[in-house]
């Protein structure tokens, strides 16, 4: 028998695909939703961050320190607003993120040298106040630095007295290694991408096939089980490569749109970088329909097909979630592994550590294992009397 | 030429057929009848190559079935009791994919398909997707598909089951067409109407076994009544009593 049935099929299951708007749909949402959540998360935090800089904040009790009022006043971006009365009640309403409250004391005590109170109510489960409280914490600290600093200098001692330590906060990833944590997401949607994009013919060709009653005529050619299901794991296949290439190509074109600068960080993904990362991860567009036609063919209708899809989803986000408790980069070991070793491997790509040809080749080979080992366990399904005939 | 011999298969506790034999000869329409659920199905599903009999032996022109399953398969054309389409594809899709799976060069192909188009009246449709036909269009279409490569053996499994008349007349003329070619054509039933309308000779099943086997006049003279259905009923009734 020749090899010809497989790209009989691979083609007729591609036509019928294209030929379904469904399908077309869950390719463009899925290569479109992960970039367009990226971009909206790294917004929301440039905003943020844009936001400490120019910080309204309100005081109450001004009319006590003048000083402070007026030192607060002049740094760049800070304005002056007059305090609810109530303050941490405004704080927990939210009406405000943040209120200065001084004490009435304030005068008397800081014209004695003495500690002056001043009270500063915020509500630190508010994620996006973090960045403002942060400045206001910061310039109060270097008002009472400075102040005493002075006060030191007026008694003819020198500040660094004062100054037990020296902190300098030496960082050591790089600006492409903080960028690759700010982009742990994107291998995610990319493998994710591959999943979604690959599922409708992955399962409308196995548990479709069941549905509509035409796998027993389709049986009835004399062509060898193996090369049915290899044919349609091939059309499946390049539906999620098409998806995750779409993926990665409307990702990168959102990322150089962005104001990246404002977050501190510097992205490039050149063209060897893309070419690296496509090569990394094409091997999940590979294996995710062959584990998901094997599944499919348990089912005995499209959407009984789908709820298992669902589940397969969820377990694949697993090495996703590892990775924020377990470091994954800059281990080349775990690249053999399925999909972890995809994973692994983009956010090295991502992280500006190009992987070697060694693990690229170990990830390429332990997927193709997994390959093999599915599309021989679904043909072996597909001669079964009971999914055959089993209705 | 079919020739099936002892067919046995139990679904756990079920003796789903138990011991058929027939021969279908070439040049004939052998009808297989029986009531529903008499084991008619599911001996042609091991005819067929699909499903593996617990024992007995099935030959399709000499080649074992059990054994070389596709050879066979090569040699068959087969309508099956459910056969269903591709919701986007036309006939004319479905009778190249079936063509190109049996292997047949693309020029002989289109030929090929436009004679079953011609003949199985399905010109106005050729071109539509199968989405929205009729229970008749559909079961032309599956039935061009079947005989796409030619077959010298030809099983239909209640291939006018459910269609109008016109559909009806038109499987009744391919079938007239393929006996006159000399073709080997089994067919089933459990309308006795299509049973006496098209076949030479009939095998009648009741639960898994041939309790009569002969042309409808032998039938009817070995029992002694005057219809076909008279003899059926007291063919597949006296088993009855019998169990």
């Amino acid at each position: 028998m020749k090899w010809g049935a497989i790209g009989v099929v691979a083609r007729k299951e591609l036509l019928d695909s294209s030929r379904d708007r469904r399908s077309i749909y869950v390719l463009l949402f899925s290569t479109l939703f992960g970039p367009l959540l990226i971009a909206f998360m790294l917004n929301q935090i440039a905003g943020q961050e844009k936001a400490a800089h120019e910080i309204q904040v309100p005081v109450v009790g001004g009319q006590y320190a003048p000083v402070l009022v007026n030192w607060l006043a002049q740094q760049p971006g800070v304005e002056i607003a007059a305090g609810p009365a109530d303050a941490e009640g405004a704080v927990r309403e939210r009406k405000s993120d943040f209120v200065v409250v001084i004490g009435k004391e304030f005068a008397e005590r800081f014209r004695d040298s003495r500690p002056a109170p001043v009270q500063l109510f915020s509500d630190s489960t508010r994620q996006t106040t973090r960045a403002k409280v942060r400045r206001i914490r910061a310039l109060l600290g270097r008002f009472s630095a400075e102040t005493g600093g002075m006060r030191l200098i007026a008694r003819g001692v020198s500040p660094a007295v004062a100054a037990a330590l020296k902190m300098d906060d030496v960082e050591v990833s790089n600006a492409q290694q903080r960028a690759a944590t700010v982009f742990n997401i994107i291998p995610m949607f990319l493998i994710l991408s591959a999943f979604t994009a690959g599922m409708q013919i992955a399962t409308d060709s196995t548990a479709g096939e069941r549905e509509r009653n035409s796998l027993e005529p389709l049986l009835l050619n004399p062509v060898p089980r193996w090369q049915l299901v290899t044919g349609k794991w091939l059309a499946a296949a390049t539906g999620a490569f098409a998806g995750m290439l779409l993926t990665l190509v409307v990702t990168s074109n959102v990322l150089s749109r962005l104001p990246l600068e404002d977050l501190g960080v510097r992205y490039h993904l050149g063209r060897e970088e893309m070419g690296v990362l496509v090569l990394a991860i094409c091997p999940i567009a590979l294996l995710a329909p062959a584990i998901q036609m094997y599944l499919a063919c348990f089912a005995k209708s499209f959407k009984e097909a789908q709820s298992y899809m669902g589940f397969l989803v969820f377990a694949i986000t697993i090495p996703g979630v590892m990775s924020t408790f377990y470091p994954i980069t800059n281990r080349p070991w775990l690249h053999p592994i399925p999909i972890v070793g995809q994973y692994a491997a983009a956010m090295d790509v991502l992280g500006g550590n190009m992987p070697g040809v060694l693990g690229l080749v170990g990830g390429a080979l332990g997927a193709a294992g997994l390959v093999v080992l599915f599309l021989a366990l679904a043909t072996r399904l597909l001669s079964a009397e009971k999914i055959i005939f089993g209705r | 030429m079919i020739r099936a011999e002892n067919l046995v298969k139990t679904f756990g506790a079920v003796r789903a057929v138990d011991g058929v034999s027939f021969a279908a000869p070439d040049g004939v329409v052998t009808g297989l009848l029986g009531p529903n659920g008499a084991g008619k199905t599911t001996s042609l599903r091991m005819v067929y190559g699909l499903m593996k009999p617990d024992s007995g032996s099935i030959e399709v022109d000499g080649v074992d079935v059990v054994s070389k399953p596709q050879a066979a398969q090569a040699r068959m054309g087969v309508l099956p009791d459910l056969s269903g389409l591709y919701q986007r594809l036309t006939p004319r899709e479905h009778i190249r994919y079936f063509g190109q799976l049996q292997g047949i060069p693309g020029g002989e192909l289109e030929k090929r398909m436009d004679h079953l188009i011609e003949i199985l009246e399905l010109k106005g449709i050729a071109d539509r997707r199968a989405g929205g036909f009729s229970h008749g269009e559909r079961a032309k279409v599956g039935l061009a598909r079947a005989l796409v490569h030619d077959p010298q053996n030809v099983i239909l499994d209640e291939p006018t089951n459910g269609l109008d008349v016109m559909s009806t007349r038109a499987v009744r003329e391919v079938i007239r067409h393929l006996r006159a070619t000399k073709r080997c054509v089994v067919f089933s039933s459990h309308v006795m109407q299509e049973i006496s309308a098209l076949c030479d000779r009939i095998v009648v099943i009741a639960r898994g076994q041939v309790v009569a086997e002969g042309s409808a006049e032998e039938l009817t003279a070995l029992t002694g009544k005057t219809t076909l259905e008279d003899a059926f009923v007291a063919l597949t009734g006296v088993q009855g009593e019998a169990a």
